[in-house]
């Protein structure tokens, strides 16, 4: 968690970083602009996850709850008719973050493995409610949309099935939430966080609550997760309940390891290799997740900072 | 207001289990006045200042802080009403650099710590605070280390910055002294006697090193077998045949 931002060079990179991203669309196949999309969507959920793992000192194994209601809000609002795009994706986020701080309410008690299974056995039921409730959630089938409200921006409005325009809008909302995260990382609340993983005890012993600390962040990962999963939705046109799977709460946990969760963009590195991986390998093999298995191993015994970690590490000397 | 105590106790009673740590206990310390807490190993020092500060709520009695009931209320209530405490083990945050330490107890008292999306950074004032209480307690050289990286004297040090920076009206320092070189041990008392004065903090303090608590305190309260043995000066407890019962199976208190 060192500061980059005040080193020209660091600055520039990220300028070029941006203008890679935005170009990509146009000198990519369409195939690799979907698969960015993806990447950009997951990194977003990976970082979102990592607020609570890196920052807080908290293993949630039930993030991909949150991201499952924040994909079932937009697509059951789309199917209502509801027609404004920011509307939707704020619905969906914000819905996300209230399941988060009910949620969060009953698992902040605990910690470590008791967090982690509590937060686990909350994402399954999520799971079940969006697997079941067929009425509502359209069962195991899943809510698939057959339109998408158009973008609607002054003086024009961009069709999302566009795949370029897909993309960039992923993009913009990908970066806001970034941006986001990164201004929260840096306040005030940032440290406080940041103290209650080092030490709880000393922190309740100088005046703060630590539950509701943890609610607070508990609350903004889970919304954050939303939003990803909002975007999610409109990426795939439908929302299914293997969003919800707990398996699914595993990708933000490889990822996050992957690129190592010390460093702010540890979890959008290891979302970029767990995709380029399983690029690379499928065309080789199906059984992608045990290349993925024989490169996590090794990462987690001799890098545990993850890649990205171990290579700012090594650049900062 | 010198009348009322900054700490009543009255019948403070805890146990594990059946075992019986500290029993029926009653005392109060007027503002100011720096006071200490004896006893042997197991006397129930630590657990009498686990319940009085809030890690965990006593089974019996009262405590009472500045005239306010504080019984069993969780430790970051009593903290912003001014009751600190350092811990028998070193106590902060080890990852963070020694500045920021100092931030934390700074940002939860200004009540800004819930600010989200505006920099640390701009929190000039914070800053100032934070490296003008280092500067008191004589770390400033450290504030950029990360606080675990520091000599052990050193991070003892850092906690006593961490209690200090929220300003408070009563400090209970579980052995402040453990483990440090003679050297360190005399910085640390003068520290103690000089904040006493400048900023008018009572201290109440448990010590092992009873020539500490001989130069220091004003007033001793002597611990044993989880009841109050003894009350007086320095002079009274070192005379109290008791005391020397309990302490040395009647040899002398050597300091």
């Amino acid at each position: 968690m060192k500061n980059h931002s005040g080193r020209p060079k660091t600055v520039i990179f990220f300028i070029f970083l941006i203008g890679f991203l935005i170009g990509c669309p146009f000198f990519l196949p369409t195939y690799w602009t979907f698969i960015f999309g993806e990447i950009l969507i997951m990194a977003l959920f990976a970082m979102s996850f990592n607020l609570l793992l890196g920052y807080s000192g908290l293993l949630s194994f039930g993030q991909a709850g949150f991201f499952g209601v924040g994909a079932y809000v937009v697509a059951l609002l789309i199917l209502k008719g509801w027609q404004s795009l920011t509307l939707i994706m704020l619905a969906g986020t914000i819905s996300a973050a209230l399941a988060a701080a009910v949620i969060g309410y009953l698992c902040v008690r605990r910690d470590e493995i008791y967090f982690a299974m509590i937060t686990l056995g909350f994402g399954m039921m999520l799971f079940t409610i969006a697997h079941n409730w067929i009425e509502l959630t359209g069962g195991s089938d899943g809510l698939p949309l057959a339109v998408i409200p158009a973008l609607k921006l002054p003086g024009f409005e961009l069709s999302l099935f566009d795949p370029r325009i897909m993309y960039l809008f992923i993009l913009f909302v990908v970066l806001a939430g970034i941006f986001f995260l990164w201004r929260l990382v840096r306040s005030p609340f940032g440290l406080i966080l940041t103290a209650a993983r080092e030490n709880k005890e000393r922190l309740a012993f100088v005046g703060a609550d630590v539950r509701l600390v943890r609610l607070t962040a508990f609350t903004i990962a889970g919304g954050l997760a939303g939003l990803s999963g909002a975007l999610f939705c409109l990426f795939n046109s439908m929302a299914t309940p293997g969003f919800m799977h707990w398996s699914y709460s595993a990708r933000p946990i490889l990822m996050t390891i992957l690129g190592g969760s010390g460093v702010f963009l540890g979890p959008a590195f290891g979302a970029v290799v767990f995709f380029l991986l399983e690029q690379v390998i499928t065309n080789v093999t199906d059984n992608w997740m045990i290349f993925l298995g024989a490169i996590l191993i090794p990462v987690v015994i001799f890098f545990p900072q993850g890649i990205l970690g171990t290579l700012v590490k090594h650049f900062d000397r | 207001m010198t009348d009322v105590p900054i700490l009543k106790i009255e019948h403070l009673g805890h146990s594990y289990g059946k075992f019986q740590v500290i029993d029926d206990i009653s005392l109060a310390i007027p503002p100011g006045e720096l006071t200490a807490l004896i006893g042997p190993n197991g006397a129930g020092k630590t657990t009498f200042y686990n319940v009085v500060s809030g890690r965990f709520p006593p089974r019996r009695g009262k405590v009472f802080f500045a005239g306010r009931e504080i019984t069993g209320k969780p430790a970051h209530k009593i903290v912003s009403l001014g009751l600190l405490r350092s811990f028998q083990i070193t106590n902060i945050f080890p990852e963070l650099s020694v500045r920021e330490n100092v931030l934390i107890p700074l940002l939860l008292q200004q009540r800004r710590g819930y600010t989200f999306l505006r920099p640390l950074k701009k929190e000039k004032d914070l800053y100032r605070k934070a490296d003008d209480v280092l500067s008191k307690i004589g770390i400033l050289d450290a504030a950029d280390q990360p606080a675990g990286e520091l000599a052990y004297g050193d991070k003892r040090l850092v906690e006593m910055a961490i209690v200090l920076a929220r300003r408070p009206k009563l400090v209970l320092l579980d052995e402040p002294t453990a483990g440090m070189n003679p050297e360190e041990t005399e910085r640390m008392i003068r520290l103690i006697k000089e904040l006493a004065e400048r900023f008018g903090t009572t201290f109440f303090l448990t010590e092992h090193d009873m020539k500490v608590v001989f130069s220091i305190a004003k007033r001793i309260f002597v611990l044993y077998q989880g009841g109050l043995l003894a009350t007086g000066t320095p002079e009274e407890i070192r005379a109290n045949p008791q005391v020397r019962e309990a302490y040395l199976g009647g040899g002398t208190i050597q300091c």
